[in-house]
């Protein structure tokens, strides 16, 4: 309680600090952008100043980043602190008020909800595996009703996707007769079939036993290494050492701090990162 | 004391095990009742409408046991009192043998009417249930204008009495004579069409109110989930939310379902020679009224247990494991 009034108290740094740390990337990107002399090549994912408000409380306040093809950004901050929604703006589960998204080049303001979800996969917090459907059926059902795939060749492509997980032995179980792990990667086998160009995960591993917290972030690691382009809310600290290309921190829906991992671990730039890094490591090492 | 009341225990569990073969016999007597009704229909369409079962048997036998119980009842000798008190179940047996005989006699004609009964539930239940799935949805999920014409359906159908609803169709605006093409021959009188039309009307907006309540006991995660993989939200609620909504609906609906085959004898009151107005018929005739109503009680009595077994059943067959109330249960 008193870490968090010791971090509004110091308001004015903070916007300091965002306004050079949004400075920052953008140079990032201009540099980028010279380097490849107008060729193609850009940012799978822009965020420009990025705000939005439920009702009179704002929620997200100017958030702008890139994040190129293969990367993995895990996105950390308090309770609070905007991280799920900015999730939700990027596949439009959620509409935002000013700013701009743009997949590959494209805003998703104007493209079609159904297609940039098609693009864009998504693993829930909560995981909401479809109930009444099988581990099989959970993943098969995009493939039917969303790509138009033939029964056999979605079963297949469902069945590489359950292998992929380490399911393909309970693709006939319901959710109910899966673990909290096993439907967690169910529900990243589901994001995977639809042959996502970013997946977003929204705390994937935080409603799941500690136990069972291992064999999920092992997944989203094989992913990682192979290539899938991720932007994860996570507090699993180990999964952001070791899988994130960037690491970000969030707080009052401002980025604070954003850099590679070992920077904000071992040398970040502002107090408010190193205590909140600080206060993860505490809290994991007394579990 | 203690002791007392855990044998007491003991013999209700034992009585709780004998349930199941309770149930068997309840599926038996079911079987038999349907295969006795289903045979009923088909001889009288084809003509024979004769009881299967002789009545002179058992009013033969009705008046066999009244008179051994008055000439009982007329001996004075030394065993009068125990013959006093055998007389009284003579006349019992004779009392439900008339009974019986009467049943034989009148059974076939409440059979005709119980296939009207039959017709108008489930005409009424199904087509109903086509009108109440995009009502409930309508309610739930649909916008500012949507929502308000379903509530607005709903409130009034449920805020008015089927038979003035009934009235209004069949008197009021003469709907009868939409039917007259499809009422020759095999096919039902116009009133029963007029019937079925005010039965859907009116189930609908009381199904809509439970699969409602379904739905809305369906987690909104599930929706969100189906709309991140790319389904637009009305697939998405055909797909992922309507399955499973349904199937919470199924203890609600049975319950409309056992309302709506007693309140289809409404029908009568449009000239619908249903089960109830078969019966009154009887009454009208004979002057029976214990036994024709407590005949009719019955009847409907197999008929709703029929209607709750057979959707135990279907409840059963669509289980999904962790989804819904049976699981929990248990």
């Amino acid at each position: 309680m008193s870490d968090q009034h010791s971090g509004t108290a110091d308001g004015t740094d903070t916007s300091a600090a965002t306004a050079s740390g949004t400075e920052a990337s953008d140079t990032d990107t201009a540099s980028a952008d010279a380097a490849t002399a107008g060729a193609a090549s850009q940012p799978l994912l822009r965020v420009e100043d990025l705000q939005k408000s439920y009702g009179d409380e704002t929620v997200l306040r100017g958030i702008s980043f890139d994040l190129d093809k293969r990367d993995v950004e895990v996105i950390i901050g308090p309770s609070g602190s905007g991280k799920s929604t900015m999730l939700r703006c990027v596949n439009r589960l959620t509409e935002f008020q000013g700013g701009a998204i743009y997949l590959d080049g494209e805003s998703v303001m104007a493209m079609n909800d159904n297609d940039l979800r098609r693009r864009v996969g998504m693993v829930f917090q909560d995981i909401n595996l479809f109930a009444h459907l099988t581990a099989l059926q959970n993943v098969t059902l995009g493939l039917r009703k969303v790509r138009g795939m033939g029964k056999e060749a979605a079963r297949e492509k469902a069945m590489d996707q359950l292998d992929r997980v380490g399911l393909a032995s309970q693709a006939d179980s319901y959710p109910a007769e899966l673990s909290g792990g096993q439907k967690q990667r169910v529900g990243i086998a589901r994001a995977l079939a639809m042959d996502p160009e970013l997946l977003l995960f929204d705390e994937p591993t935080s409603a799941l036993d500690p136990e069972l917290v291992g064999e999920v972030l092992e997944v989203m690691r094989d992913l990682a290494e192979g290539g899938m382009t991720m932007l994860v809310v996570t507090h699993e600290m180990g999964f952001a050492r070791r899988a994130a290309s960037s690491l970000m921190f969030l707080d009052e829906g401002r980025i604070v701090e954003r850099g590679p991992p070992e920077q904000l671990f071992d040398d970040p730039e502002h107090d408010r990162t190193a205590e909140f890094l600080q206060r993860l490591t505490t809290i994991s090492e007394e579990v | 004391m203690s002791g007392e009341r855990s044998t007491a225990r003991t013999t209700l569990a034992r009585a709780g095990e004998g349930l199941p073969t309770g149930r068997s016999v309840g599926l038996a007597i079911g079987a038999l009742f349907w295969a006795w009704l289903v045979v009923r229909w088909v001889t009288i369409w084809a003509g024979y409408s004769e009881p299967f079962f002789p009545v002179a048997f058992f009013e033969g036998l009705a008046t066999g046991f009244e008179n051994d119980a008055l000439v009982m009842q007329q001996n004075t000798g030394a065993l009068a009192p125990v013959l006093d008190f055998v007389a009284g179940f003579w006349f019992l047996f004779s009392d439900v043998a008339s009974f019986v005989a009467f049943a034989v006699e009148y059974l076939p004609t409440l059979a005709e009417g119980a296939w009207l009964t039959v017709v108008l539930t489930v005409a009424g239940i199904a087509f109903g249930l086509v009108i109440a799935v995009p009502l409930s949805v309508a309610r739930v999920y649909g916008g500012v204008v949507t929502r308000s014409l379903a509530l607005v359906y709903i409130e009034l159908i449920r805020g008015t009495p089927l038979l003035a609803q009934l009235f209004v169709i069949y008197y009021g605006l003469n709907m009868s004579q939409y039917f007259r093409g499809v009422s020759s021959g095999l096919l039902p009188t116009t009133a029963v069409w007029v019937a079925i039309v005010g039965f859907t009307i009116n189930s609908a907006a009381y199904q809509a109110e439970y699969i409602r309540s379904a739905l809305e006991s369906v987690e909104s995660g599930q929706l969100t989930a189906a709309r991140a993989i790319g389904l637009s939200r009305i697939d998405g609620i055909r797909h992922v939310v309507l399955p499973q909504g349904l199937r919470y609906a199924i203890p609600g609906w049975t319950n409309e379902l056992v309302y709506l085959i007693k309140y289809s004898s409404l029908a009568a009151f449009i000239t619908v020679v249903e089960l109830f107005e078969s019966g009154r018929d009887i009454a009208g005739q004979t002057f029976q009224y214990l036994n024709i109503y407590a005949l009719l009680a019955l009847f409907y009595l197999a008929l709703v247990l029929s209607a709750t077994l057979f959707m135990g059943w279907v409840e059963d067959r669509v289980a999904i494991p962790g989804l819904g109330v049976r699981d929990g249960r248990e």
